[in-house]
């Protein structure tokens, strides 16, 4: 069983191709990398994965449920998270706030109900109870009041770790989860990562440090201007010589 | 005294212009000119329902401010939405809303005749004595209706999923998506919300005063100018923002005449946006550390 298949992606801007005839399955859980150097099309498969850019060709399917020309909203519905590179939050609302956005199926986020208040009390109190499991579970329970912009820049990524969480997905598609953080935080994520294998989630992430990837990817996938050229398990790829020489370094 | 009287009418009228052009705004990220002809049209619908067909107060009311809510969606759906699927740019959708505000307030022109109408019919409203001040019943419900507004939308805003949730399209509308918020019914939301809003504020402004069809862009621009002042993001410094707006107008009057009233309306935009750009209570987003 698959989380996520797509075939002969395609996609260019402008005349040049970001990912060109692109087919993958990614499994049902497990912990998959995508490597590749800048500009390779990692980003701009998520993108297309997660029905932010429209395919130029090809299909997705997660699971049976084709899901190429879905928007976003409906395919994040359908159990499919993710994070940005650029670590995108609601910075000027607090840290409990940005995971219950995520929560899904909420009564009060109707207009009517919100202003008569029919029977939104209890939900709104099992959805905070839910968000604060995720935020025990990332370790940000005592700063869930606090501004999400306020944060440092590793609790910011512990923090889009749990928004995905919430949102009750199966398949989180993560785009540079340990980038740019401390080493400490590095671990941590890390070690979250792993834990989530352990309950059945299907992780797919984008990275470009080496040593994670290695640490808790059970296959990797190398891509090079727009198109997979390598892809098994991290111990038998990374060591290919031309792999490590041209995108590893 | 009556200065500060007027003033506090006038900045209420203002906040809630402010507050119901900043949900329109900060949803649909641009500058939405038709805002002002909706807030036109609310009033024509008000003068339609009291004076032509003759319902009652709160029938006419009612019935206006769902009228404009309407409009307001529709707006969105047939021209906006459309356009925001498109990924148009700002200047894309402020040129479009500034062609549409021209053909809804023309057509205003044409069926109701540019001269002033009094939704309150003929008669002179008897005025109360405030601290010393007169006001009339509808000035006085303008200021009591901005409170109320102003203290149910903070409410709504803080402390329900839908606030939360609406907050969060206006902040990153991509990043709302992908948690599975769905982008256009909030923008119709707003749109709703921000309608019905303007279409208060007009009914009673024309209840005090009449109106025109230009009445949408002045009040739309004073709106915007306690947006700044307030910070587009707050819902206390829009209130505060009209408030100010409005006693800085009426006593910069007492002093340097009536024809000066707009030149200090603008004369505070350029303050704040020269020495203050986020308002009031902006916060401008501190880069995290790393």
């Amino acid at each position: 069983m698959n989380a996520f298949r797509c075939q002969k992606l395609s996609k260019s801007f402008d005349g040049v191709h970001a990912i060109d005839g692109v087919t993958l399955e990614f499994p049902a859980s497990g912990i998959t990398a995508i490597i590749g150097p800048n500009g390779a099309g990692k980003t701009t498969l998520l993108n297309v994965l997660t029905g932010f850019l429209r395919p130029k060709a090809g299909r997705c399917f997660l699971g049976e449920r084709e899901t190429t020309h879905l928007p976003p909203h409906r395919i994040a519905r359908l159990g499919v998270a993710r994070t940005f590179q650029d670590l995108r939050l609601i910075g000027q609302v607090s840290v409990l706030d940005n995971v219950l956005v995520a929560r899904p199926h909420q009564r009060g986020e109707r207009l009517l109900p919100a202003l008569l208040r029919f029977g939104v009390a209890d939900e709104e109190a099992c959805n905070r109870d839910e968000a604060m499991r995720w935020l025990r579970f990332v370790g940000l329970e005592k700063k869930a009041e606090d501004l999400a912009g306020e944060m440092s820049y590793g609790q910011q990524k512990l923090l889009t770790l749990a928004v995905c969480l919430a949102t009750e997905a199966r398949v989180l598609l993560l785009d540079e989860p340990v980038a740019g953080v401390h080493p400490e935080m590095v671990s941590r994520i890390l070690c979250l990562l792993r834990e989530l294998k352990k309950q059945g989630k299907a992780i797919v992430f984008i990275e470009h440090d080496m040593a994670a990837v290695r640490q808790v990817a059970e296959s990797v996938i190398v891509m090079d201007e727009g198109k997979v050229i390598a892809q098994g398990q991290p111990a038998e790829v990374l060591e290919r010589p031309e792999i490590m020489e041209a995108y590893v370094g | 005294m009556q200065f500060v009287v007027n003033g506090l009418v006038t900045g209420a009228a203002y906040a809630l212009v402010a507050l119901s052009f900043s949900v329109v705004f900060r949803v649909g990220r641009f500058f939405n000119f038709t805002h002002a002809a909706v807030f036109t049209w609310a009033g024509y619908f008000g003068y339609l329902c009291w004076t032509i067909l003759g319902l009652s107060l709160w029938a006419g009311a009612l019935l206006s401010v769902c009228l404009s809510a309407v409009l307001g969606v529709l707006l969105e759906l047939s021209v906006y939405m459309p356009l925001h699927r498109r990924r148009a740019s700002g200047v894309v959708l402020l040129l479009v809303s500034l062609g549409l505000y021209t053909i809804m307030q023309n057509t205003i022109s044409m069926l109701f005749g540019d001269e002033i109408k009094r939704l309150s019919g003929n008669t002179v409203a008897e005025g109360l004595s405030v601290w010393g001040a007169r006001a009339t019943r509808i000035q006085l419900a303008i200021v009591i209706i901005c409170v109320v507004v102003f203290v149910a939308f903070g409410i709504l805003l803080r402390l329900s999923p839908f606030g939360t949730r609406l907050r969060a399209v206006a902040d990153d509308p991509d990043l709302a998506a992908i948690q599975g918020v769905q982008v256009h019914r909030f923008r119709l939301a707003a749109s709703a919300l921000g309608s019905g809003l303007a279409a208060v504020v007009s009914l009673l402004m024309g209840l005090d005063v009449g109106i025109t069809p230009t009445v949408g862009l002045n009040a739309l621009m004073m709106g915007v100018v306690a947006v700044i002042a307030g910070g587009v993001d707050s819902t206390p410094g829009i209130f505060l923002g009209g408030i100010l707006l409005g006693l800085a107008q009426h006593l910069g009057v007492w002093k340097i005449g009536t024809q000066w009233q707009d030149a200090i309306a603008f004369a505070v935009l350029i303050l704040f946006l020269v020495l203050r750009p986020q308002g009031f209570f902006g916060k401008p987003l501190r880069k995290a550390a790393v």
